[in-house]
């Protein structure tokens, strides 16, 4: 009750307080748990410090909202996180603002994973993880490992999704992680990765597609190696799972924040993106979620403790032999690119 | 009320009573149509609607202009024959082994004491209160490596290592045969129970051996429940989506599984669409068999009499 009518005065208050009236800005996340943290972490404190008023939205497929605003032409939301490959098609289809690099810091990131169109800030790794009860103290260390079925026996568990696995197959052939896309670029590129995965089939019992289903099958032993993402390799030897795993050669991918094409504030809206960006705020995200920051100035703070470290995608001991996914090949040729995993799958 | 209308109009010119009558009958066709009403409105608007929905987004682009692209595309592509076989294959096999399992049981069933027969259509029935998912991963859990039905086997040593039960064709076809079994058994038990007892024991008078009396009795007498279920059955399983995506670990690639796979990693709702509409063909086209299916027999089962 007296909140209610305290409310209104404290935004009145504030709208006085500061120089200009308070705008207010509408974020869009996935909400959730994740959503939850990157308010607490990012948005709420990057607001205050601004002086905005926020307005929250989620949406689970950041792309289909995201395409009905901007077509409909009633753009009602400011900054919207997304998936970096979601945003990479959605920068192909005009419906986002490309970012000031006055104002976003796009040249501070790692190479592989600047953007012009949306702002990566987090990230994860697709990850190789295996049952510690089959191999004990002699685990695979590389995705060569995990193709060599003579030294390391057992059962495979990998996405039925081309993502991620074609930059793996590529790896485990010896190909550098800085030269994956060039190599998948060239002609036969992408018909080698898919036989290279098909070389393994034999040994995959499942082709998982949801990554609760990686995590359960690595929990009740169902299959003994197993290409997941990094949380849920944890998840699942928090659980008492008899798991480990390694960022030897992840494929990390990052989400991202965009201003969407036609958003009421997008000045404000990309303040606000370089503020939520901040190393600072970057490295107390991961005291809700275990993302690891993209911005690497986050682990110069000291603010992550060390036994988060060794948990982070991008931490600087983890991500020496990585590929940041490419969501632009991932644009340009993931049809084909999936397609030609299908027919390899149903072969 | 027809009755009163019919009393009450002139006795004589018997023409006048019979458009009497006809006019009665016609009114009262009315009425009952208007009845449905409600029910073909909510037909029209929740079934047919969508469906033309899909069929005129198979055949537009993206910006809305006609195309047979999704089409062709969908048609000349192996994956799309290959799920279609899956799916027949999925649907015959739950069918034949409904059959196997189900007939049996509705006998049972059917020639059981009253009592005892109620209480096990309460098992039989009981499967259908649960929620497909909580059975379908219920099977997950009895089927995989250290499943109880593994270690059952190897504890005995009848395997001598685990068997490859569950994220295959064989998990994806227990777990259907288990969801559809009591929608087979039901609509079989309640033709096996309507056979007049006197016809059995006619036959078993005449000298004829139980199964004898089975085949010329008691099958073709309960044919039509057994075609019932059958096509319960079979046209309900074209549709299978949840059975294949948890019990077949990514090896078994059903219609319902491909349309999923065309929407979430190519978001191609053309192509989606193209499918269901060559979905919905297909059961169609498995109707319409089994109907002809059932004349042909219908035929032969005059000719005999």
């Amino acid at each position: 009750m007296n909140l209610s009518r305290c409310l209104p005065s404290a935004a009145l208050a504030m709208a006085l307080a500061s120089p200009l009236a308070a705008q207010t800005l509408t974020i869009t996340t996935s909400g959730g748990d994740y959503g939850a943290a990157l308010r607490d972490a990012l948005w709420a404190p990057a607001a205050a410090e601004l002086g905005f008023e926020m307005r929250e939205d989620s949406q689970s497929d950041s792309l289909a909202a995201l395409r009905m605003q901007v077509m409909s032409g009633a753009v009602s939301t400011d900054v919207i996180q997304m998936g970096s490959l979601e945003a990479a098609q959605a920068a192909t289809m005009d419906l986002l603002e490309p970012l000031d690099p006055e104002i976003v810091d796009i040249d501070g990131l790692p190479e592989g994973a600047r953007n012009d169109y949306c702002h990566p800030f987090d990230s994860y790794g697709t990850v190789m993880a295996w049952n510690t009860e089959t191999f004990g103290d002699a685990p695979p260390r590389s995705w060569a490992d995990f193709w060599d079925t003579e030294t390391f026996p057992g059962r495979r568990a990998l996405r039925a999704n081309a993502q991620d696995l074609l930059e793996i197959a590529l790896l485990s052939e010896g190909v550098a992680p800085d030269e994956v896309y060039d190599v998948l670029e060239s002609g036969d590129g992408l018909a080698r990765a898919i036989a290279r995965l098909e070389e393994l089939k034999p040994d995959v019992a499942v082709w998982w597609s949801s990554g609760a289903q990686s995590t359960q099958l690595l929990k009740d032993g169902e299959a003994d190696l197993v290409v997941t993402w990094n949380g849920r390799a944890a998840n699942a030897a928090a659980d008492g799972g008899a798991a480990g795993y390694t960022f030897a050669g992840s494929v990390i991918g990052t989400d991202c924040l965009a201003v969407p094409a036609g958003a009421p504030h997008p000045e404000e809206a990309m303040k606000l993106i370089a503020a939520m960006t901040t190393a600072e705020r970057e490295a107390r995200l991961t005291d809700h979620i275990l993302y690891g920051p993209v911005n690497p100035a986050a682990y110069e703070t000291g603010l992550i403790p060390e036994d988060r470290l060794e948990l982070l995608a991008t931490a600087p001991a983890n991500a020496g032999s990585s590929v940041y996914s490419d969501p632009a090949w991932w644009v340009a040729h993931g049809q084909e690119a999936q397609i030609a995993f299908d027919e390899m799958m149903n072969r | 009320m027809t009755g009163t209308a019919a009393m009450t109009a002139p006795a004589t010119p018997d023409r006048d009573t019979r458009a009497g009558l006809r006019r009665d009958a016609r009114r009262e066709r009315a009425f009952f149509l208007s009845l449905s009403l409600p029910a073909l409105l909510l037909v029209g608007l929740c079934a047919m609607l969508p469906i033309f929905w899909i069929l005129r987004q198979s055949v537009m682009t993206l910006r809305g202009e006609f195309t047979l692209a999704n089409w062709e595309k969908l048609l000349s592509s192996a994956l799309t024959w290959k799920s279609v076989w899956t799916t027949v294959e999925l649907s015959g096999a739950t069918l034949v082994l409904c059959m196997a399992l189900g007939i049996p049981l509705a006998l049972a069933l059917a020639s059981a004491p009253p009592k005892i027969a109620n209480r096990l259509l309460i098992l039989v029935m009981l499967p259908l209160w649960t929620s497909i998912l909580v059975r379908t991963y219920g099977w997950l859990v009895l089927l995989r490596r250290d499943g109880l039905v593994n270690q059952a086997l190897t504890g005995t040593g009848i395997a001598s290592e685990p068997l490859a039960l569950v994220y295959n064709f064989t998990g994806t076809l227990i777990g259907m045969v288990h969801f559809m079994l009591p929608l087979f058994v039901l609509p079989v038990y309640a033709a096996m129970r309507d056979i007049d007892g006197n016809a059995i024991r006619a036959a078993a008078s005449m000298g004829a051996s139980l199964p004898r009396t089975l085949a010329t009795v008691v099958l073709p007498l309960s044919a039509g429940g057994i075609r019932s279920g059958a096509m319960i059955v079979f046209i309900y399983t074209l549709g299978f989506f949840i059975t294949p995506a948890v019990l077949g670990g990514g090896q078994v690639s059903p219609v319902a599984i491909r349309i999923e796979k065309v929407m979430s990693t190519f978001q191609d709702w053309g192509q989606a669409s193209a499918l269901g509409v060559l979905l919905l063909i297909l059961v169609a086209m498995a109707a319409a068999m089994l109907a002809a299916a059932r004349r042909l027999i219908g035929r032969k089962g005059k000719t005999h009499a």
